[in-house]
């Protein structure tokens, strides 16, 4: 089966000069937890998660903690993310992007996946268009 | 690829019922249950997307969607193979409902919502994204009424935008956004003539009033016009002449006839997009139309159905050289 046949076929995405704002209403209403970052042509460019906004916002020690029990309250979290909110995403955005082509194997993503814990994988044509992306459900539901 | 823009979609529920019961006081009364019912994504470029996408057409479907119905929507097109590029807004997407009384098919009852507001900020982030879609489209259909918040010189806009690379642009719609979109010279224009035949003062009523409407938009510039004359039977208007189709069917047949006009604009499209003529284009995509208006959206993406079902359709030239 061809990653065509299994992904989800939607162009959902983000440039890189848009707002951290923006990005949050985005995610927000359409229920995604990432998006993938194109340039004016929609070729993929980068790639973007609520993590990284999450990641953003809490201090640096944060991933040696592993954990929120650090943090006073919410105020201080939420005062990070009112600072970060009208910074354009290329900040934060993962510039090394794992992607597919749509005429790559199920087989080939499922390693992608399992090997480097990923859940959203975009996919693109040859010219480097986004296409849509492929998801773990995707697969599952392939396999059913 | 063909890109379609819907920017006031909807979610359709369609009820079928024995008797619709009206007017009467106690519950028992006035209580209509229906028969059976069916939920789908529609509008006017979404279903023309829907109908492309079984056709085994490449199409990306972009509009404003939000909320709980802005899901329906966008999970019912995906089921279909379209492919969608929505902006999400705050409120929520438009459902429209349809009612269908056996014997009555051919006069539903419908209620369509005027959908939430759409701010000037989702506007621009629709307009930069429907500019990144136009570096890999071929064709552009536009379809629909606008939502609250959209100013009537949306579609000259987006016309404008796709032209100015090349695009050709097709264009369903009625009233100033319509008459707008003209000073853009779209390839091929389509009055949507559901609520009033009267458009731009111009009454689009007999066969004379129709040619002479589509002849004053030719000289506008624009390629083709399509004006519905009948339940089945519409009116092409180029330069090169103007040419009349129908379809030889009963009234009594025709039990789908939400969204069949949308059916016969796809069929034009699909027909064009592939350098098909003018001729043949129209008798394929008013057997598409028919064909679904009879028997569904099941059917009518069948292409080997289409083609038996072009036996009924008829095609004179009114005007022009053969």
């Amino acid at each position: 089966m061809k990653v065509r046949d299994i992904m989800t076929k939607d162009l959902t995405s983000i440039e890189k000069e848009m707002s951290v704002k923006e990005l949050v209403f985005i995610l927000n209403n359409s229920g995604k937890t990432s998006v993938p970052v194109v340039d004016a042509e929609e070729k993929l460019i980068g790639f973007i998660s609520e993590a990284d906004i999450i990641k953003a916002a809490l201090p640096g020690y944060f991933e040696l903690l592993n954990g929120v029990g650090f943090i006073p309250d919410m105020n201080q979290l939420s005062k990070k993310l009112a600072q970060i909110e009208d910074d354009a995403i290329e900040k934060y955005m993962q510039r090394e992007v794992v992607w597919v082509y749509d005429d790559d194997d199920d087989l080939q993503v499922a390693d992608l996946m399992i090997r480097k814990n990923i859940r959203t994988i975009p996919v693109i044509d040859h010219e480097s268009h986004l296409v849509g992306v492929v998801t773990r459900i995707n697969l599952v539901r392939q396999l059913l | 690829m063909i890109i379609t823009v819907t920017p006031n979609p909807a979610v359709n529920k369609i009820y079928w019922v024995d008797k619709l019961k009206v007017g009467s006081k106690t519950q028992d009364e006035f209580l209509t249950r229906a028969t059976r019912s069916a939920t789908s994504a529609s509008g006017k470029g979404v279903n023309i997307s829907i109908f492309l996408a079984g056709m085994g057409v490449e199409n990306v479907a972009m509009g404003f969607i939000s909320g709980h119905a802005g899901h329906l929507l966008i999970n019912d097109l995906r089921d279909k193979g379209v492919t969608t590029n929505f902006c999400w807004t705050s409120g929520e997407t438009c459902t429209n409902v349809t009612i269908i009384e056996r014997g009555k098919e051919h006069i539903p009852i419908q209620i369509d919502e005027s959908g939430s507001g759409v701010t000037t900020t989702e506007i621009e982030r629709f307009i930069r994204r429907y500019k990144r879609a136009l570096s890999r489209a071929s064709w552009v259909i536009l379809g629909g009424d606008l939502p609250p918040g959209v100013d009537d010189k949306f579609y000259y806009r987006l016309t404008e935008l796709a032209k100015e690379k090349g695009i050709k642009v097709v264009v369903n719609a009625t009233g100033q956004p319509l008459t707008q979109a003209l000073s853009a010279a779209p390839y091929l224009v389509k009055p949507d003539l559901r609520e009033s035949r009267i458009w731009d003062e111009m009454i689009l009523d007999t066969e004379e009033h129709i040619i002479s409407a589509g002849k004053r938009v030719i000289a506008m510039g624009v390629d083709t016009m399509l004006i519905s004359h009948k339940v089945a039977g519409d009116i092409l208007v180029t330069a090169a002449g103007v040419w009349e189709v129908k379809a030889r069917v009963e009234m009594s047949q025709l039990h789908h006839l939400i969204g069949a006009d949308d059916v016969f604009l796809g069929g034009m499209v699909y027909k064009l997009q592939a350098g098909e003529n003018v001729e043949e284009a129209l008798k394929f995509s008013m057997a598409a139309g028919t064909l679904y208006a009879k028997h569904g959206a099941s059917v009518c993406r069948e292409q080997e159905k289409i083609e038996q079902e072009m036996s009924i359709i008829t095609l004179e030239q009114l005007e022009g050289s053969q």
